[in-house]
């Protein structure tokens, strides 16, 4: 930090600067915070008349979630996306920053194809998949078709399918992105180190193992964080795909969040949705800085 | 090349994942591309007996792509300009002053990069009826003016800035817009570029945000003009007209991508490290 | 000085003709997918209007579904903005529009309308059931219809049986009509991703709906829970129905038409589709009950609501261009487009339907359905009670839970939440 001599003009200069951008993230980012705490604690429907003005109800809001199993099959719903999304968008990204990382022909083209869904937005990702997914001429039941699968081929519209299929589409959305993030970690590797192991006789997958991942532990935790923030945040393909449906099944937090607030006009309870959501973000970004702090000691 | 694996068998297998993660956008490109008439059921997609702008031709006529592009370059225009420009100022004064309460005030603006603003749609629903921006552009980008992630970028950079540099620009006595500009930002192009990609990348693509809180065409952009397509409703599925739909929000998009990657790529990577 | 007078009063009346003919805006939310044939017919109707009426411009606003409609206006109201100054929503929507203030009441209208009084006992009083709430009156029909049974006559007269008469009748007729266990041909096919509305057929048929008045639902009633094991015998005994939940809205249709499934049920709505696709004889009739002889139907479609938040001056105009799209010989037009049925008394009655209907017998049964049409579920807090509904039906039909314990959970959780509304 550079100290200047301070005059009377450039006391008040630099709130001056820093007030626009206060302001607006107070506005948009803090104020709307604290709003939906409070809010979360009043019962506030709009198609009532009996709450249509807010009632105080404490945690009223988040025991009847709790209560819900509408908002449990959320939760479950959740867990089975993340499961079944981010282990797997980790060891893909990084077996392709591996295979990406050095010199080979065409280059280019095989970041490009890996990379492309990224640029496009999550909308149009998920109406192509929507045609892809379709049963019969879709090319996706074609190609499973091909591995001999014979289960049910419409995915969307399938009770035990329907989270997968949002899940692939996310796979396919984000797993260029990830692996960018591997690929500059394997980049920027002290090469001497890896050369040294590998003199000493580790090999393939021990020197990858024993050497290479605790090298980009950091990386690791970062991308999961990522992937892990990402996957709670964009949820415009149950939009196009699902809808949430069948039965709930593929319902996420967020657009459970938009279903309660928009369609059903239960402000209170939406407000407690989001409060929850934010809280699971934040302890994951929180976790995350810890670990991080705490590897780099 | 760490793992020892054939040249071969890597540009092998790397052409079979291009292969399938190329496949979905081609088949859209081939499904628009084929005549209305013939049913998908009949024959195959990629090869069918000719090609037709029919699609195109109907996605037009059903929905104003024209300005939901201007609506969507507008609206993202306005972030963008805003942010770096919030984002310079209160980077500048955090780089080059020292003032009672600058770090409190320097992590107020921190948590911001903590809390998704996509969660907060509820709360910025109100605050945007309140002020009675309710379906405008304003509304759309009012939000993302203030940026926690482009004033750390910014902020890093400009401390970055060589000290002999600094003190000379300070000792020249020129006001302090001109040491931010001539000085600061100049030298910051790299982080410019960063946030002005990421930001691009981000809201050229936002969904639900301008779904919440516009009604119209004549401010929607194109996530939500597309989605009307997506609404089948009795008639069944019309996969032509939508991946025709699809494509008109989406090539042009991936053209510029093309020309642009390398600034892209940088543009992620530094929009990850928050 | 005198002609300076009169050169004023010219120009004040051209000002002032001028500033009055400042168009009224008529708009009309209406749920069609982007590109359906409706969109010609209503575009065509309002340039007429416009062309007739120069001092109202008519907007029309085409958005997805039912629900999406509804969305629209609700978050457009709650934005601060002006909804769409018409809007086509559900009929069974009336409660949850008017507590939340979000629609107006057509009364006032209606006594200042000319020959408004007449304009609603026009209406047939099976599909005002859900127009009247605290005793005024929020919409009126416009796109009405009802779930039916259609039967490929055809096949039915090659395997020498008779429409079925019952449940057993249908179960065993479409057992009979499935070739090589569904793969080349169902028996028939049931769409139930949003099962609730061709579920009631099935439930009315075992003798009771599935819900009573706005605050009583029915879900765990012996017939109802009958009315569940009977469709999950469809696929399970009669093997005549592919097994659990059906997502087949879209497609059945087409299936129906390409001879895939010899029955499906479906709303009228789709007649004209079905009727330009198939090339074989369509049969139309309304569902079977259980016992023999019993027909069900239920009835479906959207009604016309006037939104709120609009000045005395545009709702009149709005119930003007109402009146003129609800024109009895529009409304008869509209249904021969579409396959809704007629819902005025008059639309009905012009020489042209007749012979319309003499032409198109399927026409004929579609109306007759009506007769055996019971009311749409429409409880308060309808989104939520149809979820828990659609829920538990669906795990009842994927087998996840026996249809004795779904429907009690479904019942209870619907209390549960209609409790919040006594």
């Amino acid at each position: 930090m550079r100290e200047v001599g301070v005059t009377n003009r450039h006391r008040v200069l630099p709130y001056l600067l820093v007030a626009p951008t206060l302001v607006f993230v107070t506005a948009f980012t803090l104020l709307p915070l604290g709003e939906s705490l409070v809010g979360s604690l009043f019962k506030h429907k709009l198609n009532i008349p009996r709450f249509q003005i807010p009632i105080y109800a404490g945690l009223g809001n988040y025991a009847d979630l709790f209560k819900d199993p509408e908002f449990l099959q959320v939760v479950a719903n959740t867990g089975i996306y993340v499961l079944a999304l981010i282990p797997l968008l980790l060891v893909a990204a990084l077996v392709l920053a591996f295979l990406l990382d050095g010199r080979i022909k065409g280059l280019a083209f095989f970041r490009l194809a890996v990379f492309h869904p990224t640029v496009l937005p999550l909308v149009s990702a998920a109406t192509i998949w929507m045609f892809f997914l379709t049963p019969g001429y879709g090319l996706w039941n074609q190609l499973l078709h091909l591995f001999g699968y014979s289960g049910p081929q419409n995915w969307a519209g399938n009770p035990s399918l329907a989270i997968f299929a949002l899940a692939l589409v996310a796979f396919w959305k984000n797993v260029g992105f990830l692996m960018l993030f591997f690929l500059t970690g394997l980049q920027n590797l002290d090469h001497s180190l890896i050369e040294a192991a590998r003199l000493d006789g580790a090999g393939g997958l021990r020197l990858v193992r024993g050497v290479i991942l605790p090298l980009i532990r950091r990386q690791t935790l970062f991308v999961t964080t990522i992937a892990f923030i990402g996957a709670f945040q964009t949820v415009d393909h149950v939009f196009v795909l699902t809808q949430g449906g069948p039965s709930g099944t593929s319902t996420l937090p967020l657009y459970y969040l938009w279903q309660l607030r928009f369609e059903r006009l239960d402000v209170g309870r939406g407000d407690a949705v989001t409060v929850l959501l934010i809280l699971v973000l934040l302890a994951f970004t929180i976790t995350n800085t810890l670990m991080s702090e705490r590897h780099e000691n | 090349m760490r793992i020892r694996a054939t040249p071969f068998f890597r540009f092998a297998v790397l052409l079979v994942v291009a292969a399938l993660m190329l496949t979905p956008l081609l088949w859209a490109l081939a499904a628009s591309l084929r005549p209305p008439e013939i049913p998908f059921a009949q024959g195959s997609v990629f090869f069918a007996s000719s090609f037709s702008l029919a699609n195109y031709a109907k996605a037009f006529s059903l929905a104003p792509f024209a300005r939901y592009y201007a609506n969507t370059i507008m609206q993202v225009v306005a972030i963008i300009g805003a942010q770096v420009i919030t984002a310079s100022l209160a980077a500048y004064a955090f780089a080059r002053y020292r003032f009672p309460g600058d770090r409190a005030l320097f992590i107020i603006i921190l948590l911001q990069m903590m809390i998704p603003t996509a969660a907060l749609l509820v709360p910025n629903f109100s605050t945007i009826r309140f002020l009675k921006l309710y379906n405008t552009i304003p509304g759309i980008a009012l939000p993302f003016f203030g940026s926690a992630f482009a004033t750390f970028l910014l902020r890093q950079s400009f401390l970055s800035l060589p000290r002999d540099l600094a003190d000379a620009a300070a000792i020249d006595g020129c006001r302090w817009d001109q040491e931010l500009r001539n000085v600061y930002l100049a030298t910051s192009r790299a982080s410019v570029a960063a946030i002005v990609l990421s930001s691009l990348s981000y809201h050229w693509n936002d969904f639900l945000w301008p779904l919440v809180v516009t009604q119209s065409d004549t401010v929607r952009p194109l996530t939500a003009g597309l989605v009307r397509f997506t609404q089948m409703g009795e008639i069944g599925a019309q996969w032509g007209l939508l991946s025709a739909a699809t494509m008109i929000v989406t090539l042009p998009l991936f053209i510029v991508f093309i020309v642009f990657q390398k600034q892209f790529v940088r543009g992620y990577i530094s929009s990850g490290i928050k | 000085m005198k002609r300076l007078a009169l050169l004023c009063a010219v120009l004040m009346i051209a000002l002032g003709s001028g500033i009055a003919a400042a168009p009224v805006e008529v708009s009309l939310a209406y749920p069609v997918a982007v590109d359906a044939p409706i969109t010609a017919m209503l575009k065509a109707w309002s340039q007429d209007y416009m062309a007739k009426n120069p001092d109202v411009k008519v907007t029309l606003i085409f958005s997805g579904g039912y629900p999406d409609v509804k969305t629209a206006i609700q978050t457009a109201i709650q934005g601060g903005a002006k909804p769409p100054t018409l809007a086509v929503m559900l009929a069974t929507d009336v409660y949850d529009l008017v507590n939340a203030k979000f629609v107006d009441s057509l009364d006032d209208l209606v006594a200042q309308a000319p020959a408004g009084a007449a304009f609603v006992k026009d209406f047939l009083p099976a599909y005002m059931g859900n127009s009247y709430y605290k005793g005024k009156l929020w919409s009126v029909p416009f796109q009405r219809s009802a779930v039916v049974l259609y039967y490929n006559a055809d096949l039915f007269a090659a395997a020498k049986l008779a429409p079925p008469k019952s449940w057993d009748e249908l179960g065993k007729d479409a057992q009979a009509l499935t070739v090589d266990g569904g793969k080349t041909r169902w028996g028939i096919e049931i769409p139930t991703e949003n099962p609730y509305w061709t579920f009631q057929p099935l439930a009315i048929g075992a003798g009771k709906n599935v819900f009573s008045d706005d605050l009583t639902v029915n879900f765990n009633a012996p017939e109802v829970i009958d009315a569940v094991q009977f469709y999950l015998d469809l696929s399970q005994k009669y093997k005549a129905t592919p097994p659990g939940v059906q997502a087949s809205w879209g497609t059945s249709t087409q299936n129906f038409a390409a001879g895939k499934t010899a029955m499906i049920i479906h709303t009228t709505g789709s007649l004209a589709g079905i009727l330009k696709t198939a090339k074989f004889k369509v049969g139309v009739m309304a569902v079977p009950g259980r016992k023999i002889g019993t027909l069900a139907s239920v009835t479906g479609g959207g009604n016309l609501y006037l939104t709120a938040g609009h000045s005395l001056e545009e709702r009149k105009a709005a119930f003007a261009f109402a009146q003129y799209l609800l024109d009895p010989a529009r409304v008869a037009a509209f249904s021969q487009a579409t396959g809704y049925i007629p819902h005025r008394s008059s639309a009905t009655a012009t020489a042209e339907f007749k012979a319309w209907m003499a032409q198109v017998p399927q026409a004929a049964d579609a109306v007759a359905a009506l007769a055996s049409a019971q009311p749409e579920l429409a409880t308060q807090n309808l989104n939520g009670v149809k979820t828990i509904f659609n829920n538990y039906l669906q795990a009842a039909f994927n087998g996840t839970q026996s249809p004795t314990d779904a429907m009690n959970a479904a019942q209870n959780a619907s209390n549960k939440t209609l409790a919040d509304y006594r």
